[in-house]
């Protein structure tokens, strides 16, 4: 299967005065591990929250799954998978009963629901844990719990926001080789949202985001030769005469 | 052990909260009642304390969306390739089926202790007003757990929204005694319609005597309905304004 997994289109939106997200013109293919790499506040999680159809763009046009995003919003949401920054499960659940939620949330047939539960539980490393309440988990468990509910119904495209806000490196390590081991077996394409450069580094393409605008789009090589420099945050300075991480709020 | 007897005794406490309305709420109100001596004043409660239930039960359930929204747990729901007014008609029918438990529960103890036999008609219209009013009151809990930010607000909702509601009701006193400007507050009032049901059901020996229900029971059924319906097509897109958490952080960097 050929094609664009997200195609963007003048995509904006205006929070009353705030123009989060200018006009977006964006093509992500099919399989790819995209990077959306922008500091706090460029628009990362907007876009994604429209696309996702969770919020209604201003201006533009896109499709997602090959599905309009706002006259085939439930087909997209069917098709598309969403891990949001903060975790979304319910913590005075068990492990196994926030997955067979979700399961019955996608319409997904108990006798289909039980083995994929347990599957993905076990190559999460959860399959102990699936007794026990969420809310005794770790950060890094509750994480990888959430990424199993976004894959459940075997999503075409996983929209991962920010996914490894708040974890250690140990459990961030932990997270990415489940997503590339994932990636590899289900072939499903990966919308990345980050401010950490080393977590752009290894995505196909990186597209960069700043106050709302796309400034740079290319693999992380190609963006590194145009702008003459050799790491991710150095094109990012570049680009915006300003450093991706500020030293203080700003 | 001495958990098990407590977690029990705090379920207890949940379905004893309207018999100790009936205890003392019935004994001061009972003492201003007794020059009419028509009708006991704890039987005419009855249908009161369990419109009280109803209300208690579903709405303060379908108010559990507050803590859905702040915990995340909405957010899962939104994502999921279903309609808004699927998840608005879950909550109510989840709000409703616990609001109609806790009055059955309290049905059940409450009819017997007072004597009060309205007969199978009685009891079946009863069953019918129960059910309807918990859905009403579950669709209602629903907006105002939509349009609120944070369980914060929840005092407020119990001092400006339960509280009148609850005295504008019917439940403690007949409200055809109250001046034109509040009837006028009783007429958009959902437990109202609820309470007044329940006494057509309940109380209809002492209609007679001007302590049943007052409007018709079809306009009851109907007005119930109404909230349903407009409670769950108000509750829909409110639920989905999921916008506001992006929104906040551009709020904080404009």
């Amino acid at each position: 299967m050929t094609g664009a997994a997200i195609a963007a289109r003048g995509l904006g939106k205006d929070f009353g005065s705030i123009r989060a997200l200018d006009a977006l013109d964006l093509e992500v293919r099919e399989g790819e591990f995209f990077g959306f790499l922008g500091p706090n506040g460029a628009g990362k999680t907007t876009t994604v929250h429209i696309l996702a159809t969770l919020l209604a763009p201003s201006r533009g046009a896109a499709r997602v799954a090959g599905h309009d995003i706002v006259r085939e919003d439930l087909q997209v949401r069917r098709r598309i998978g969403l891990v949001f920054q903060e975790t979304t499960l319910d913590r005075d659940l068990t492990v196994a009963e926030n997955l067979r939620f979700a399961a019955r949330l996608w319409d997904i047939p108990g006798r289909l629901a039980g083995p994929r539960i347990e599957h993905l539980l076990r190559q999460f490393g959860l399959l102990e844990r699936r007794g026990d309440p969420v809310r005794t988990l770790s950060g890094g468990m509750r994480r990888a719990l959430d990424i199993a509910r976004g894959i459940l119904h075997e999503p075409r495209v996983l929209f991962l926001d920010e996914p490894t806000a708040g974890l250690d490196p140990r459990a961030r390590r932990g997270l990415w080789e489940v997503v590339r081991g994932l990636r590899q077996s289900l072939g499903f394409t990966v919308f990345l949202t980050t401010h950490y450069v080393e977590e752009a580094e290894p995505c196909d393409r990186v597209a960069v985001l700043d106050r709302g605008r796309l400034v740079a789009l290319g693999t992380p090589a190609e963006l590194k030769r145009q702008a003459a420099v050799s790491s991710l945050e150095e094109v990012f300075l570049a680009r915006t005469g300003r450093p991706l991480v500020e030293a203080g709020p700003g | 052990m001495r958990a098990v007897y407590g977690i029990v005794a705090r379920e207890f406490i949940r379905v004893a909260r309207p018999f100790v309305w009936l205890i003392f709420a019935g004994a001061g109100f009972g003492a201003v009642f007794t020059g009419a001596g028509e009708i006991d004043y704890r039987r005419y409660m009855a249908p009161g304390l369990l419109g009280m239930v109803v209300m208690f039960g579903s709405l303060l359930a379908a108010l559990s969306t507050v803590t859905d929204r702040d915990a995340g747990v909405l957010r899962m729901v939104l994502v999921a390739p279903i309609r808004r007014s699927t998840i608005a008609l879950g909550k109510a029918a989840g709000a409703m089926g616990l609001g109609m438990a806790q009055a059955l529960v309290v049905g059940v103890i409450l009819l017997p202790l007072l004597r009060l036999w309205p007969g199978a008609p009685g009891l079946l219209l009863a069953l019918a007003a129960i059910a309807v009013s918990s859905l009403a009151l579950g669709a209602l809990g629903l907006v105002l757990a939509a349009s609120m930010r944070s369980i914060e607000n929840f005092a407020g909702v119990m001092n400006f929204v339960v509280f009148p509601m609850l005295f504008l009701s019917g439940a403690l006193y007949p409200v055809r005694r109250l001046d034109p400007a509040l009837q006028a507050l009783v007429y958009v009032n959902p437990l109202a319609y609820a309470v007044d049901l329940l006494k057509h059901a309940l109380l209809a020996g002492w209609a007679a005597a001007g302590y049943g229900g007052e409007l018709p029971v079809l306009l009851d059924f109907v007005a119930l309905a109404a909230f349903a319906v407009v409670g769950l097509a108000g509750a829909a897109p409110l639920l989905a304004r999921e916008g506001g958490v992006a929104r906040a952080a551009f709020r904080e960097r404009g």
